[in-house]
């Protein structure tokens, strides 16, 4: 396991994916940091959010928990930074790597998945007042994440 | 360089020890140590993970003397470095300025000594003065001090809130032996850290304090928080209240009152009153009703209880009422009056038959004078088993079998078992590893302290109900539930924490024997392989689903894709042992040879036995040696994984109402015609068949406390569903996961019994898909 982790790392810096970022914490191999760049077209843009990957022994037999450390106004990301993202969960396959499940969670900031949420009030709010949602998130987007 | 000087060194308390005994807390003390020279100890404190001496001593110490203070367990300071708890080094200097004098109290976190990994916890509280201070006053205000931040301690690490601790006992409920804090437990049952919080480390406790007794706090994959309650094994998104403990406790007493029915109504087929019914059990019950008039039940001197019939003036072993008759409905006895034969006296068999056992375990019968073989027992009629399946008949001839076996006779004797209701745990393992094995094969007399009542069955009843929660409770860190659906118990891996865990496995193993041995139920279920193992049958790639369901999954994806640049596996697994971790290899040099599609399959074998057998050989090595000091293990084989769960769990009563109201239907609605057949066929059907079918379809034959509604699948809570899909010529499928039944559209009532009754007989294995 700690084979493949080290080689998602050396590829990860052979080849880094745009607007994102992730490595060890300390010499822990099981315990990452990673950024994403709030998507432009998103009411995100332009923050910088933390997060973090635990990976269990099992890695990749299971996948890794992931979590924001920024706090984010989301319709599928609790105020403990939980993400609710089926590659995380049922969708896991030991393909998806750190630069993929970035990507999924980088596109989840994009396109929310409104029926399937995990904070119930967000996603209301985004159903019947777009506008306050987006400037909310926004809102939050300076406050915490820039 | 000063010269050394008399140092005032008062060792005040030790906080939160290392819990190296499961049941006992330790007898610490202190040994100071100057410089490797002088040494002094304090007295001994006893029982305690949180002593308090106060002891001041008097050394002579140098600004750079190193002062080493060691807190041993006095029961284990036998030999050398034995009973050690931990060690704290301090520096004069870095505590005190000698020359200018003064006090100061520290308090260090106690340390491993440098030749010895065993792990400690907890702090040690030391006061350090030079003389020529006013000491009398700073002594008292330390003392005074340490005192009630001591008391403070300990309030904050009991588990136990008053009121859920006092109405437990009072009901009979199972509480935990005591009330200390069981730090290894904690470590144990939750290896992977809360992402919610970095102050809040153990599944006991939360941001407002320790979680009731019993309550376990745990995180969905959402990263959602619910609560486990262990004592009535039921979850719920409600934080449970401290102060609404009473209330709590009440409800969970009339949950374990549920549990207890439930448990009182287990079964097995020999013991049944129908008249399939083949076998006297010999024992007696209590509650049977009253004696046939003329008849007295007698105890003999070693308190085996007969039977007199003024009657006849005979006396018998045999309770009157235990008596079954077999009716015989030939054609020959149609309306015929019942012909007596009490089943316990079935007797040798014919001349010239033997009986035998097939290489699968089932029982045949050959009769040497006409060559021929049968599976039907000769002493028995055989109209009996019409309509009876196939898997019922053999299982209740395999009952049979065993039972009447010589090492499975209970000895002439009395075997006394006396413990306390709220040491059950602890009373049990003295009592149950002081005795022979012989000694428990004697007839069991179970007693409560304090309480009346002779054991005629009630007794040792609840006696096993009670300790098997206690023994099997994850609290402990011997069982952990499995990732299959939270409530199977595994082996923990890691219950090593505790030193002496392999001891505690060989008496669990015990129990298991023995309640088996005197047929009595365990209100435990465990993974299916765990049965395998007991059965020492191979464990298998499918046996994993049942483990841990995700693993599984991802695992057969393995199998199924091309693996090539994708995975980057060795034949090595990381083991993680409280944060620690450590690359293990599946084979020799593993961590070196590439997991490629030619040897996956090896891999993948390799990886479930080390995830399922190799990581607790040990403690089921202990373990069975101790099920097999009473039950031997060729006797026991000739049980298949799924019987031997009901040997062990006995077979519940189930609600079909219940079960039908908590139904989920895709493709079918309840109005069909195919599911009115199917509740009807299950109707139809006695307590074991409804057991067989729910071992196939969800993977056990434990209902919840509550019913159906609270099923548990791999990934939370699960509805019993019927799936309309299949081929109407196949049989129906089951997917244990998710308890669910993929249920073709059958065309008659009929085709549905018999392709339903096929599929639960055929089912080889617990986990189907």
């Amino acid at each position: 396991m700690a084979k493949r982790l080290r080689k998602e790392l050396a590829d990860l810096r052979k080849d880094p994916p745009s607007s994102c970022s992730a490595g060890p914490v300390g010499d822990d191999l099981f315990q990452w940091q990673a950024t994403i760049l709030g998507p432009a077209d998103s009411p995100y843009a332009n923050g910088l959010f933390f997060l973090k990957f635990q990976f269990p022994p099992d890695y990749p037999h299971k996948p890794p928990r992931v979590t924001f450390e920024t706090k984010i106004y989301h319709p599928n990301i609790n105020s403990s930074g939980n993400i609710c993202v089926d590659v995380l969960k049922d969708n896991w396959s030991p393909v998806l790597t750190v630069p993929k499940l970035l990507l999924s969670i980088s596109s989840l900031l994009t396109d929310p998945n409104f029926d399937d949420p995990l904070v119930v009030e967000i996603s209301n709010q985004a159903r019947q007042d777009p506008q306050k949602y987006e400037a909310t998130a926004r809102e939050w987007t300076r406050k915490y994440a820039m | 360089m000063s010269s050394a000087s008399p140092l005032k060194v008062t060792v005040i308390a030790a906080d939160a020890l290392y819990k190296r005994d499961l049941l006992r807390n330790p007898d610490p003390f202190v040994v100071l140590t100057v410089d490797g020279g002088q040494t002094k100890s304090t007295s001994v404190i006893k029982k305690t993970l949180n002593p308090y001496w106060s002891e001041t001593f008097v050394v002579q110490a140098k600004p750079s003397s190193v002062l080493a203070l060691q807190v041993f367990d006095h029961k284990k300071f036998k030999k050398k470095d034995q009973g050690f708890l931990g060690v704290i080094n301090l520096t004069v200097k870095d505590v005190i300025n000698m020359e200018q004098g003064g006090e100061n109290m520290i308090t260090k976190d106690l340390k491993k000594s440098s030749n010895d990994s065993q792990p400690v916890s907890g702090r040690l509280l030391v006061s350090l003065q030079t003389s020529g201070k006013d000491r009398r006053e700073s002594e008292a205000r330390t003392s005074r001090s340490t005192r009630s931040s001591r008391t403070e301690t300990i309030d904050a690490e009991d588990g136990n809130p008053p009121g859920a601790a006092s109405s437990n006992t009072n009901t009979n409920t199972s509480a935990p032996p005591s009330s200390e804090p069981a730090p290894d437990v904690n470590a144990n049952t939750n290896p992977t850290p809360s992402a919610d919080d970095g102050s809040v480390t153990s599944p006991f406790e939360d941001q407002y304090g320790r979680l009731p007794s019993g309550w376990e706090r745990r995180t969905d994959n959402l990263g959602r928080t619910y609560y486990v309650d262990h004592s009535t094994r039921s979850t719920t998104w409600t934080r449970p209240a401290n102060d609404a403990g009473e209330r709590a406790a009440r409800t969970r007493t009339d949950q374990t009152d549920n549990e207890r029915r439930q448990h009182q109504m287990r079964s097995l087929p020999e013991n049944q009153n129908s008249q399939t019914n083949l076998v006297n059990t010999g024992a007696t019950t209590a509650g049977l009703g009253e004696l046939p008039s003329g008849w007295e039940q007698r105890v003999t001197p070693e308190g085996r209880p007969y039977y007199v019939d003024h009657n006849t003036r005979t006396t018998t072993w045999v309770d009157p009422r235990r008596q079954q008759y077999i009716r015989l409905y030939g054609p020959n006895t149609q309306g015929s009056t019942i012909q007596q034969q009490p089943v316990s006296q079935l007797g040798p068999l014919p001349s010239g038959w033997e009986m035998r056992l097939t290489n699968t375990a089932r029982v045949y019968f050959v009769d040497h004078n006409t060559k021929t073989t049968t599976w039907d027992d000769p002493r028995l009629p055989s109209s009996l088993d019409q309509n009876v399946p196939q898997y019922k008949r053999d299982f209740r001839r395999k009952l049979i079998y065993f039972r009447s076996q010589p090492a499975l006779r209970i000895l002439p004797g009395q075997c006394h078992i006396k413990v306390r209701r709220d040491h059950i745990f602890e009373d049990s393992y003295q009592e149950i590893m002081r005795q022979t094995p012989q000694d428990l094969k004697q007839r069991l007399m179970i007693k409560f302290d304090g309480e009346e009542g002779l054991d005629y069955g009630g007794v040792s009843r609840e006696y096993f109900f009670l300790l098997s929660h206690e023994m099997f409770n994850p609290f402990y860190g011997l069982f952990e539930y499995s990732a299959h659906d939270n409530y199977t118990l595994q082996i923990n891996p890691h219950s090593g924490i505790n030193p002496e865990h392999l001891n505690y496995f060989k008496f669990i193993g015990r129990v298991v024997g023995l309640a088996v041995f005197h047929r009595r139920f365990l209100d435990a279920f465990f993974i299916g392989a765990f049965y395998k193992m007991i059965l020492a049958k191979k464990v298998v790639f499918e046996d994993m689903e049942g483990v841990d369901a995700e693993f599984h999954r991802n695992l057969e994806w393995m199998l199924d894709n091309d693996i090539t640049d994708v995975l980057d596996l060795t034949f090595s697994v990381e083991d993680d042992n409280f944060g620690q971790k450590q690359e293990l290899d599946l084979k020799p040099d593993g961590r070196n040879i590439a997991v490629t599609n030619e040897n996956k399959l090896e891999y993948v074998e390799l990886v479930t036995q080390w995830k399922i057998e190799t990581r607790v050989s040990e403690q089921f090595k202990a373990f069975r040696s101790g099920f097999n000091e009473l039950i031997p293990e060729d006797l026991v084989n000739v049980f298949d994984e799924r019987e031997l769960e009901l040997l062990i769990g006995g077979i519940s009563e189930i609600d079909v109402d219940d079960w039908k109201k908590h139904t989920d239907y895709r493709g079918y609605s309840e109005n069909d015609e195919v599911i009115q057949w199917f509740w009807k066929c299950i109707r139809s059907w006695d307590s074991e068949q409804k057991s067989r079918l729910l071992q196939f379809t969800t993977g056990t034959s434990r209902i919840p406390v509550n019913g159906f509604k609270d099923l548990q699948g791999s990934d939370g809570p699960r509805r019993f569903t019927i799936e309309k899909a299949g081929d109407s010529r196949h049989l129906p499928k089951s997917h244990t996961c998710f308890n669910r039944v993929d249920l073709p559209q059958y065309k008659d009532y009929d085709t549905l019994v018999k392709k339903l009754s096929i599929a639960v007989e055929e089912t080889v294995g617990f986990g189907q898909e």
